[in-house]
């Protein structure tokens, strides 16, 4: 028998494969910068316990729920964020998180401050890796399938993906849904797995973590969202015997990472269609590059 | 086509292989020695934030404990036992508290834990301790319900519910007033303590005004004029010493003759610097009073100071009595997590510094609140 606490790392290590995979749809292949991950996973969460609480649904019924409930958020924040760009996209999603948080601190129905207690354990291991394999595979036959190309496209340059005949708003709001829809997958997981749920755990520092998985791992690299969950998991937790030095620790781990290996551990698959070989952040160390460049330009004329 | 299928299977390879392995990395021998000296140890496991905003809290607890814990294996009380902490922090996550919970049960096999701090902290480890069968007590935890349903797990801390219940008991029965008006803060803290005793005071007496400001408020004359139109005996702020301060001189210009009442976020000196003459007399709830004469209170305040060179606030105090709590469960009971959570719940009249305590069933305090009063610009301990 597996001891309960290396069960849950394992849980745990899952449901943020989940949620690290569900985030590199979004930045790391389609190149939109969403810093309010952990609002989809709160929204998939509390939508899939209520069912399970109120009306004693299955719990394969229940995920689903929350999972189209986060989708549908998805999708409907999409809509008028997914026309910003770049830092002001970023902005409009933290928006949207703390507005998903607050809400749910204050509703009667979600427990308000003292938070959504009594959900029955449901997730085991076996949901779990169920959950991260199908997730995987999806995300995966999308990426190679003619809308990932698309994905990538926009990512690349927007401006000419819709001189292509790309319809970027169209394929941008896809990705948001798609994305949103495996974080409430992750987040309904993570709710019967608790048994307990309070927003303060799906606010801003769980969605810079999540960031930091894939950006750690490799952005647009699925394989590099496994490595950075796992990493960005069981790391704090082997620390806990050096206690007072674990998060020092932890830190320096991370800025010695993003030193060496900008790229992420993994960096971009290659195999992501030839658009381009080098990695993300090249990409838009490239594009500051160009655009300061027309700057300088501009100001001397 | 070839490639991607060899990928996927490359990926379910290896991430089934992290899993066992991490599973069996979980099997092997973690036991470490049980003995110190000759003398057999019991682990108290401590759960709470030493990191991220609510740091204080954690710290302050954590540091309780060790007061207490010292002490016991310093006096030998325990005989043939000896009390070692296993501290785990939580960031003030509570997910983050539910993985220290597990790991205490499960890899540290600790006899009994004290925490966790903020109530979502505790919420989220209940159901881990209520299956693993460790007791825990909490020092600081007050959501409402939080320890029911569950023989596992305990509290020692004031609610806001039982000082503001015990306050309006306190005002009619020893002050004997009976037209109260109140006056809170809106926020949760303030509204629990408004609701609380507005029911007490209408049970007992009659609340003839409640009216409502701002956290940071400067002027509240407009609040005051209309509770002085209703012609109250007395005044219960329920908000922090601040805005009490200010509140206090501005019923004195409107010339109010009130007695003013509090719960523990008046118990500061800023009160007396900023209130001065103006609250003279006013009485307060506290959850713990560090002037306390008797020597179990200076005791432990001298040896907390010695230690850590501050003077010990609520959450120290109450997490000292909570360790306390558990050390008289080993006495009376014995060492192992089930004996311990018999004398726990067998707690009655305990004399701690915070106040004499008992464990009700439901595994929630109950305490005689120590009540302070303002007399010559000082707290003294009227009850």
């Amino acid at each position: 028998m597996i001891s309960p606490y290396y069960l849950q790392l394992i849980i745990l290590v899952g449901i943020n494969t989940i949620m690290a995979l569900s985030l590199n749809l979004i930045i790391g292949y389609t190149g939109q910068l969403s810093i309010g991950h952990a609002a989809f996973m709160s929204l998939g969460a509390y939508c899939s316990a209520l069912l399970t609480l109120h009306f004693n649904l299955p719990f394969i019924v229940s995920l689903l729920g929350g999972a189209l409930f986060a989708a549908f958020f998805g999708i409907l924040i999409g809509i008028p964020t997914l026309k910003l760009k770049g830092d002001y996209l970023a902005i409009a999603t933290l928006g949207f998180g703390e507005i998903v948080r607050i809400v749910c601190l204050n509703l009667e129905i979600t427990g308000g401050a003292v938070g959504l207690r009594g959900i029955p354990k449901k997730t085991t291991l076996l949901w779990v890796v169920l959950a991260v394999l199908i997730t995987a595979f999806i995300l995966n036959r999308i990426i190679k399938s003619r809308i990932g190309r698309a994905l990538i496209a926009i990512r690349e340059d927007e401006t000419a993906a819709d001189a292509m005949g790309i319809n970027s708003t169209y394929y941008k709001i896809l990705c948001f849904g798609v994305g949103a829809f495996f974080a409430g997958l992750g987040g309904g997981l993570f709710a019967h797995y608790m048994r307990f749920l309070h927003p303060k755990s799906f606010d801003f520092m769980k969605s810079i973590e999540q960031l930091c998985m894939v950006v750690l791992g490799g952005l647009g690299n699925m394989w590099g969202s496994f490595v950075g969950a796992t990493i960005l998991t069981v790391v704090p937790e082997m620390l806990r015997s050096v206690a007072d030095l674990r998060l020092l620790i932890y830190g320096a781990v991370l800025i010695l990472m993003m030193r060496v290996r900008p790229q992420g551990i993994l960096g971009e698959s290659p195999a992501n269609g030839g658009f381009k070989n080098n990695s993300y952040s090249q990409w838009i160390q490239t594009r500051l590059k160009k655009s300061l460049r027309k700057r300088s330009g501009s100001d001397k004329t | 086509m070839i490639a991607r299928k060899k990928k996927t299977t490359i990926f379910t390879a290896v991430f089934l292989c992290l899993v066992l392995l991490l599973g069996v990395a979980g099997c092997g021998p973690k036991e470490s020695a049980d003995t110190e000296d000759g003398k057999t140890v019991i682990k108290i496991g401590t759960v709470g934030p030493l990191s991220g905003t609510a740091a204080a809290y954690g710290t302050n607890v954590l540091r309780g404990i060790e007061v207490a814990v010292d002490e016991a294996n310093a006096s030998g009380e325990l005989g043939d036992y000896v009390l070692k902490i296993v501290s785990e922090d939580t960031e003030g996550d509570w997910s983050k508290a539910a993985n220290a919970f597990q790991k205490l049960v499960d890899i540290d096999k600790v006899n009994v834990i004290i925490g966790a701090v903020l109530s979502s902290e505790t919420a989220a480890g209940g159901d881990i301790i209520k299956d693993a069968k460790v007791p825990t007590i909490s020092p600081s935890s007050t959501a409402v319900d939080l320890t029911k349903g569950n023989p596992y797990l305990f509290r020692n801390c004031l609610s806001d519910e039982v000082q503001a219940i015990q306050l309006a008991e306190y005002a009619v029965k020893e002050l004997g007033l009976s037209k109260f008006a109140i006056l809170y803060t809106n926020n949760d803290y303030g509204k629990s303590l408004k609701d609380a005793f507005e029911a007490k005071a209408n049970e007992l007496a009659e609340v003839v005004a409640v009216e409502v400001f701002m956290d940071g408020d400067e002027n509240f004359k407009s609040q005051l004029t209309s509770i002085k139109e209703k012609n109250p005996d007395s005044l219960y702020i329920a908000g922090y010493y601040t805005e009490a301060g200010k509140i206090a001189q501005q019923a004195k210009e409107l010339g109010m003759n009130v007695q003013l009442l509090g719960a523990d976020g008046l118990c500061n000196v800023v009160l007396l610097q900023i209130g001065g003459e103006a609250v003279e007399g006013a009485y307060a709830t506290s959850g713990f009073y560090p002037d306390d004469p008797t020597p179990a209170v200076q005791n432990f305040v001298n040896a907390y100071k010695e230690k850590y060179n501050e003077d010990p606030d609520m959450f120290a105090a109450q997490a000292y009595d909570a360790t306390r709590i558990v050390i008289e469960a080993i006495k009376s009971k014995g060492p192992s997590s089930e004996e311990i959570r018999e004398g726990i719940a067998a707690t009655k009249d305990f004399p701690g510094i915070t106040g004499k305590t008992s464990i009700d069933e439901e595994g929630d305090t109950i305490k005689d609140v120590i009540i302070l009063k303002v007399e010559n610009g000082k707290f003294i301990r009227a009850r």
